[in-house]
Formats: C-alpha cells, sequence, structure tokens
C-alpha cells in the first residue's frame, strides 16, 4: 500500500465484502498478489451473504429420497455403492430450466461443474456444516431442483460460509478498510483505474488507484418497500458502473421470494419449504395443486411468488390488508424445526409473535435478488458491450454482476453457490492480470473534485421552500417500484413509474441532509444511496417497458407468454449523454443440441 | 385509534464537537409491531437526520446493532419497542458500553476485532485433506453448534466486567471462537490454540459474573465455553493425543 494525501494506492482493490469480493481477495492474495485492499461499507462480517439460510446448490450426491416413497418421500443417505441419483449435468438442466433459458449456459456448466468442489472446500476451510447420520454434508430439497443438493448448516448456510471465508482472508493478510463506502468508480478510454471513496469515520474522500478493481457490492432489492435484503443493499455497486460509462445487463429481472414475512418481508427461508412446509391461502387450501402439481411449494420462486400474488389478488389473501398467506409447518414437528430451522423459528417469534412449530405463519412475497447487474464473463472480467469487450481491469462477481448464470429467475441455492464459484474465479482471473505485468494507470481527469461537489451540494442549505428530505423521495421510489414493478407489470403501471422515477431524480436534485458533520455522516450516505436507487430503478423500469413478453421473474400482464422469437436475449442498458439508458440487446449462449428451449412447466 | 405517544431518550456525542456526551429526547408514536430500530429510523429521517447507529440486516444475523437499551445490551433490529417502554413512556437507548465512542449509538469496536484475530479463527486442517469431505458426527457438529452461532455483535463483550478493566483479556467472544476451533475434530492444532489461551489474558480471567450469558442476543453460553477450555488446559496431552487420533479416521464413515 502507497498512501499520500487523498490517494492510496494497491495492486486490487475489491470493494464489497461479501462471499464474492471476500473469495477474490482471498485467492488473489494467496496467488501471490499480496497487495489487495477490500472495501466494505459495513464490517465486512455484516454482509448481506452471511444472511442467506437454505444451503448452497451442489451435487454431492450424499441423500435420496427413500426408494418407493416418491419425489417428495423423506430423504435418507444414499449408502456405499449405490447408484448415484444426482449429477452437474441434471443441476445444469434445473438451473437452465429455471432461468426461463435467459442463462448462458457456458458460464452455468462451470458453475454446476465447480459446484461441488467448492462445497468440499468449504468443508476443508472449516464449515461446520449439518451431517448425514454417517457423517457427510447433510442436504435438502430446494425449489426448481429435482434432487437433494442444498447442502446446509441448519438454516445459517450464508453466515457460516461468510465467517469462514472472512478468517481465511485475514489468515492471508487481506487489508480490510472496514466502513468506507465506495462513492465513483474511475474509468478512462475502457481502462478502469480506480474508485473514489469515503472513509466513514472522518468523512474524508480519499481517490484509491489500483491496476484492478473487483466489485462484489451485492444486490438492489432496497428499490422496494417489502424486501428480505438488508437495508444496506442499495445497489451501490451497480449505479456506480453504469455512472462511469459500464453498461447494466438485465436489470429487469428481479426475483420475489415466496416467503418473507408478512408486512416485514425478513426471509423466511425456502428450506421451510425444502423440509415440507405448505402454502395455504385463507381458505385453508394448498393453491400450489393449480399452479404446479407436480413441484407444488418446491416450484421455482417466480412461479410460486406469482401464484401467491394471484390467491391475494384475487380475495384469498389473509391479514389486515389482505395481502398475505399461510405457511404451515406445524407438521413438521418440534425436534425437525428445532433441529433444522432454528433462525426461521425465531424471527417468526420475533417479529410477528407466531411459534411456527404450532401455527400458522403469514408471509408475503418479498423482493429478493437482482438476476442482473453489471455484465461480466465467467471469470469475472466486466464486459463493455454486447460484443464481448472487457473494461481493462474491471472484474466483478455475486449479485451485483450479470454472468449471466441465472438468467430470468435464480434457483435456491444457486447465489451462494454463485458468488463464491466466480468470486473465486475472479481472484485467479485477478492474480493472471496482475503477475502479468498490469501497469498502475494515471488518472487524467479531476474525480474526487467532482464527487466531493456532490457532498458538498447535499450539506449546503436548500434554497428557501425548495429543499427536500431525500428519506421521503426513497419512501415514494419504493412505493412507486412494488405498484408498478413488482410481480406482475404491464405498459400502463411501467410508464407510470418511469414517469415517477424522472420526478423524483428532478427532487433529489434539491434533497440535502440534515446532519452538516464529517464524523460518520449516515445522513450523507443515506442521500447518496438514494440517489443511487433512482439511477437504477430507471433503468430496471425502462428494461422492463421494453420487454413485452414474459419470462421468469419478469411477468407482464399484457404479454403473458414467453417470446423467444423476438426476445431470447440479453438487456444491456447504457447511460447516455442526457442521463437516460440507452437499450441495447446481446445473445443468449445456448447449446442448441442438448438443451434447447422448451416450454417451463412445474 | 390514536397511537400512543412515547419518549425515546438517546445519548448523543460527537466528539468534535460535544464536551461530553448527553441525552435527547425525541417523541415518536408507538405503531403496532414496532421494533426499536424502527423508531431509530423514524427518528432519523424525520426528525433529526444527525442521529448516528449501525445497522444492517434488521433480523439479528448481522451484528450490526447491538445497542444498550434500558441499561441492557441487546440487537435493537429484534427487540419490540413496546416490551421496553418503562411506566413514564420513557426507553433510553445508549451506545455499548465501556467501549470508545465514535458518534452518538455507534461504538469502536477495534479491541473486539484485534481480540478475534488473537485466537486465530481460522482452522488449522490436518495435512492429510480427503478428496471429499472429513466425516463429522451429528454429536461433533453439535457441540460446536452455539460458537458456530456468534453473530460477533459484541453484545457480551462490552458487558463483561472484565473487560470494562482489562481490555487485554481476550474477552467472552473471542474465547467463544476459540472453542469453536478447539473442539472441531478437523483442527490440527488444539494444543497450541490452548497454550494460548491459558496465559494471563486468557481463559482463567473470566470470573464467571455470567453477564456475557444475560446479554447474548443469541441466547448462547461463552461463560461454559471459557469452562470447557479451561479444562481442557488442564488435560492437554491427552487431549491433543484424542485428536491426533480422531483424525486418523476423518476421511471414514462416523458410524
Amino acid at each position: 500500500m502507497n498512501k499520500s494525501a487523498n490517494v492510496i494506492t494497491h495492486d486490487v482493490i475489491v470493494v464489497g465484502a461479501g462471499l464474492a469480493g471476500t473469495w477474490a481477495a482471498m485467492i488473489a492474495s494467496r496467488e501471490g498478489v499480496t497487495d489487495v485492499g477490500v472495501l466494505s461499507k459495513l464490517h465486512p462480517l455484516r454482509s448481506h451473504s452471511g444472511a442467506a439460510q437454505g444451503g448452497i446448490a451442489g451435487a454431492l450426491n450424499n441423500v435420496r429420497p427413500v426408494p418407493d416413497t416418491g419425489p417428495r418421500g423423506p430423504l435418507e443417505q444414499i449408502p456405499p455403492g449405490d447408484d448415484l441419483i444426482d449429477s452437474w449435468e441434471l443441476h445444469m438442466f434445473d438451473t437452465i430450466k429455471g432461468s426461463d433459458w435467459l442463462g448462458d449456459q457456458d458460464a452455468i456448466e462451470i458453475m454446476v461443474k465447480d459446484a461441488i468442489d467448492i462445497v468440499y472446500t468449504y468443508e476443508h476451510m472449516g464449515c461446520v456444516f449439518s451431517r448425514t447420520p454417517d457423517g457427510r454434508i447433510a442436504q435438502r430439497r430446494f425449489g426448481g431442483h429435482s434432487a437433494p443438493r442444498a447442502n446446509y448448516a441448519a438454516d445459517w448456510t450464508g453466515h457460516v460460509l461468510l465467517h469462514t471465508t472472512h478468517e481465511q482472508a485475514l489468515k492471508n493478510g487481506v487489508k480490510f478498510y472496514s466502513e468506507w463506502v465506495a462513492l465513483d468508480l474511475i474509468v478512462e478510454d475502457n481502462v478502469c483505474k480506480g474508485v473514489i471513496a469515503m472513509e466513514m469515520q472522518t468523512g474524508q474522500l480519499v481517490t484509491m488507484r489500483a491496476k484492478a478493481v473487483m466489485f462484489g457490492t451485492g444486490g438492489y432489492g432496497r428499490a422496494w418497500k417489502i424486501t428480505s435484503n438488508a437495508i444496506a443493499n442499495t445497489g451501490d455497486g451497480v449505479a456506480i458502473v453504469y455512472n462511469a460509462g459500464v453498461p447494466l445487463m438485465d436489470m429487469e429481472f428481479v426475483q420475489f421470494h415466496p416467503t418473507g414475512l408478512y408486512q416485514h418481508g425478513i426471509l423466511m427461508s425456502e428450506a421451510c419449504r425444502g423440509e415440507g412446509g405448505y402454502l395455504r391461502n385463507k381458505d385453508g387450501d394448498r393453491f400450489m395443486e393449480k399452479y404446479a402439481p407436480d413441484k407444488m411449494e418446491l416450484a421455482p420462486r417466480d412461479l410460486v411468488s406469482r401464484s401467491e400474488q394471484t390467491e391475494i389478488d384475487e380475495g384469498r389473501g389473509i391479514g389486515d390488508d389482505g395481502q398475505g398467506i399461510y405457511l404451515d409447518m406445524t407438521h413438521l414437528g418440534r425436534e425437525k424445526i428445532l433441529e433444522r430451522l432454528p433462525q426461521v423459528r425465531d424471527i417468526a417469534l420475533n417479529f410477528v409473535g407466531v411459534d411456527i412449530i404450532d401455527d400458522l405463519c403469514p408471509i408475503q412475497p418479498t423482493a429478493h435478488y437482482s438476476m442482473g447487474g453489471i455484465p461480466a464473463n465467467a471469470n469475472g472480467q466486466v464486459i463493455a458491450n454486447a460484443a464481448g469487450d472487457p473494461v481493462v481491469g474491471l472484474y466483478a462477481a455475486g449479485e451485483c454482476a450479470c454472468i449471466s448464470v441465472h438468467g430470468a429467475n435464480r434457483l435456491g441455492t444457486n447465489s451462494l453457490l454463485d458468488a463464491s464459484v466466480f468470486g473465486r474465479r475472479s481472484g485467479y482471473a485477478i492474480a493472471e492480470f496482475i503477475k502479468g505485468g498490469a501497469a498502475l494507470p494515471e488518472i487524467e481527469g479531476d474525480h474526487l473534485t467532482r464527487t466531493q461537489a456532490r457532498i458538498t451540494r447535499l450539506k449546503s442549505d436548500p434554497a428557501s421552500g425548495k429543499g427536500e428530505n431525500w428519506a421521503k423521495i426513497a419512501r415514494e421510489l419504493k412505493q412507486t417500484m412494488t405498484d408498478d414493478c413488482g410481480i406482475f407489470r404491464s405498459d400502463e403501471g411501467l410508464r407510470r413509474a418511469l414517469q415517477k422515477v424522472k420526478e423524483l431524480q428532478g427532487r433529489f436534485a434539491n434533497a440535502h441532509v440534515m446532519d452538516k458533520s464529517n464524523r460518520f455522516n449516515t445522513d450523507v450516505l443515506g442521500a447518496i444511496e438514494t440517489e443511487n436507487l433512482l439511477t437504477f430503478s430507471e433503468v430496471i423500469v425502462s428494461s422492463a417497458l421494453a420487454r413485452t413478453e414474459s419470462r421468469g421473474a419478469h411477468s407482464r400482464t399484457d404479454h403473458t407468454k414467453r417470446d423467444d422469437e423476438d426476445w431470447l436475449k440479453h438487456t444491456m442498458a447504457h447511460k447516455t449523454d442526457d442521463g437516460t439508458p440507452e437499450l441495447s440487446y446481446k445473445g443468449v449462449n445456448i447449446d442448441w443440441e442438448k438443451y434447447p428451449p422448451q416450454e417451463r412447466k412445474y | 385509534m390514536t397511537n400512543k405517544k412515547i419518549t425515546v431518550r438517546i445519548q448523543r456525542f460527537n466528539p468534535d464537537t460535544d464536551q461530553k456526551p448527553y441525552l435527547q429526547d425525541f417523541e415518536v408514536e408507538l405503531a403496532q409491531g414496532m421494533t426499536i430500530l424502527d423508531a431509530l429510523h423514524l427518528i432519523k429521517e424525520d426528525l433529526d437526520g444527525s442521529v448516528t447507529f449501525r445497522r444492517s440486516c434488521r433480523h439479528a444475523i448481522c451484528g450490526s446493532c447491538a445497542m444498550n437499551v434500558n441499561g441492557q445490551n441487546m440487537l435493537v433490529c429484534e427487540t419490540p419497542l413496546r416490551e421496553k417502554i418503562d411506566k413514564n413512556g420513557q426507553i433510553t437507548i445508549r451506545p455499548l458500553p465501556y467501549l470508545p465512542i465514535i458518534k452518538d449509538l455507534v461504538v469502536d469496536r477495534s479491541s473486539f476485532w484485534a481480540q478475534y484475530q488473537r485466537v486465530k479463527p481460522w482452522l488449522i486442517p490436518p495435512d492429510n485433506v480427503p478428496e471429499k469431505e472429513f466425516r463429522m458426527s451429528a454429536e461433533e457438529v453439535a457441540a460446536l453448534n452455539d460458537a458456530e452461532h456468534c453473530i460477533m455483535c459484541g453484545a457480551c463483550y462490552s458487558a463483561c466486567q472484565v473487560i470494562a478493566l482489562n481490555k487485554q483479556y481476550i474477552g467472552p467472544h473471542a474465547l467463544l471462537k476459540a472453542f469453536l476451533r478447539v473442539l472441531d475434530p478437523r483442527d490440527a492444532d488444539p494444543r497450541a490454540r490452548l497454550d494460548d489461551l491459558d496465559k494471563g489474558d486468557g481463559v482463567y480471567r473470566c470470573h464467571t459474573i455470567f453477564n456475557c450469558i444475560d446479554a447474548c442476543p443469541k441466547g448462547l453460553n461463552p461463560t461454559k465455553a471459557i469452562e470447557t477450555l479451561r479444562k481442557l488446559a488442564m488435560k492437554r496431552q491427552a487431549f491433543e493425543a484424542a485428536r491426533k487420533e480422531r483424525q486418523k479416521t476423518l476421511d471414514k464413515p462416523v458410524n
């Protein structure tokens, strides 16, 4: 590290200390790139990877349904020497089908093959997984997976993976900048040169120069009112990259998880259904019979959330506002719940006062996962256009990236996998780039001054009668995205949303903060996060408006069918000079022999 | 139905401008299902944007929001506001005690993290790593469950009377982490860990006051883990031998 006034230099700067960023830093450092700095808006262990609950996918073949009990029968460990039931090929097909054929099949193949090794690697690094009777890693069912391949540690799998990975990075001597916020990315002539960051404790802005920058900044669910996402998940990385002229891909694809806690949105793991839980409407009916007679509650999330929303819209919801559905786990028994679902039991007890052992738990769909993001190839290399030209020195992985392995809809347990596998691959790619003699690029423009001016403007006293609280703008945005860019979308609603987002962007020009101090100014941070929400929400709505079909999590009431003829392609959105997104499209990597598009039924 | 108004007293302190910490009162309408964190957000967003606190996941897994409410350490995200209002309609929120204040409810956990690093929280694997997973029994996993579940929020650390006087003490959080590694059948060097832990600022500094247990929002028991470590330190040779024996069968089915 090299430090002078307002400038810090590293070989590699990683932004975000969740699984993707930490893996990249850990691998790069292990591969001999010793000068790695990781910036994190929060202390690294607060990252939202730690909130993942149900498991990480990988076809380990440790368990199977008891023979002759059918696909939903109880699970047992596979006796040594018996036929295996799972394979990476099956995992691959499930992921492609889950993605509604929008996932890039070359990248998916890499992910599912790596899955098996990465789960064992986690185990070797010290993760305490739950176990089968003979001591192998325990596996459970998850939606859209045709075999039980969710490898789990009770229902705090993400927590265990995150802590273990962070420990390994510390062991390798990675330098963490805890509570440092990236505000802007420096890209000049298609070469990434660093970031502008703010140290929270002092409020000081710093230019952080590097030969390579990697983003693992997470998702953007905080643009919605009801969300499972942490308060910090404001899509900062996605917005920053877009502002720097890098495109965003497939932003219209946002997954709503079927079981967010009613009125809170907090995640009640899919493992609740994986372990056998039912969904019931206000009449007590297991309504999934109508929508996915084969997979029932373990259909993929997009389908289950749409089914719930249909029940709600047709008047069969529960709760004061009729917006809820019941999650029924009362038949699972105390022992199973305490052993395998202790965290979700506590969540339901603490937030809605329901003990899931005895009572029905009210839930509702909740904005959960961002399939879209920063376009990158399978080495985490960010691309500048549909032709796949690289942005030199810029990498991305995890939820902020769009590789694209999840296409139009992600399967549960594939996100911990995606963040781990492509975080690791980014680490190797970055190490190769640095060791191949990458130079530290000179920065031409005065980026820091521009960023500083934004903050100074937020802190200045507004002209009388014109100033507005940023929090009010954020609330209106979340309401708009919920009302008009949610599970079901239409031309009319999306146009309304686009108009509203632009109005809010206009109003943000007069938004101000109350806290004028430099020290740990979370008021300024909240305002900047709101600006980021407004920036990428315009891309989401514009991309959704253009896509006149229904595919995966993008469901149009005015275009209800998937349209492979016109829309089997990725959306790319570039920011134009007047600030509006310009859309172009990129082909999907498909193996037409092995995995051609099919009708998606469950 | 009109909502009841309550008074939220927040300890304020910006070391750049304030001589010493002081309490400031804010009035909030108590809504149904409101958590203490919800109240803090309302205050920050609508009344005074300079009120400063940490938070993120808002469901008790990230460990950001441990604070001191009415004298007790807790996670404010999972605690209903209603439960903590006293008979005068008040609730008092202070930062975690015994730690330097950065601003308002945000504390400096540097000593906390330094102790976490000091115990080398990472697993030290044996030389022979199997192609697939190490085999562990359900009992071996169960013994680690508590320690594995720790979210590093610091509630125990800042409730510990020993830490209050002596920041050299490793502390309940880091000892619980050490317990996780010492007890893990996959860890190849529990002996070195135990040698370190029974030095002056290690396991014998714990005065078994049990504050850590009371403070832990996850219901974990660091005191018991520390007692276990003491016992193991006393018979460390036998423990080391048993571990070596166990590691010979780590690639074999457990039953």
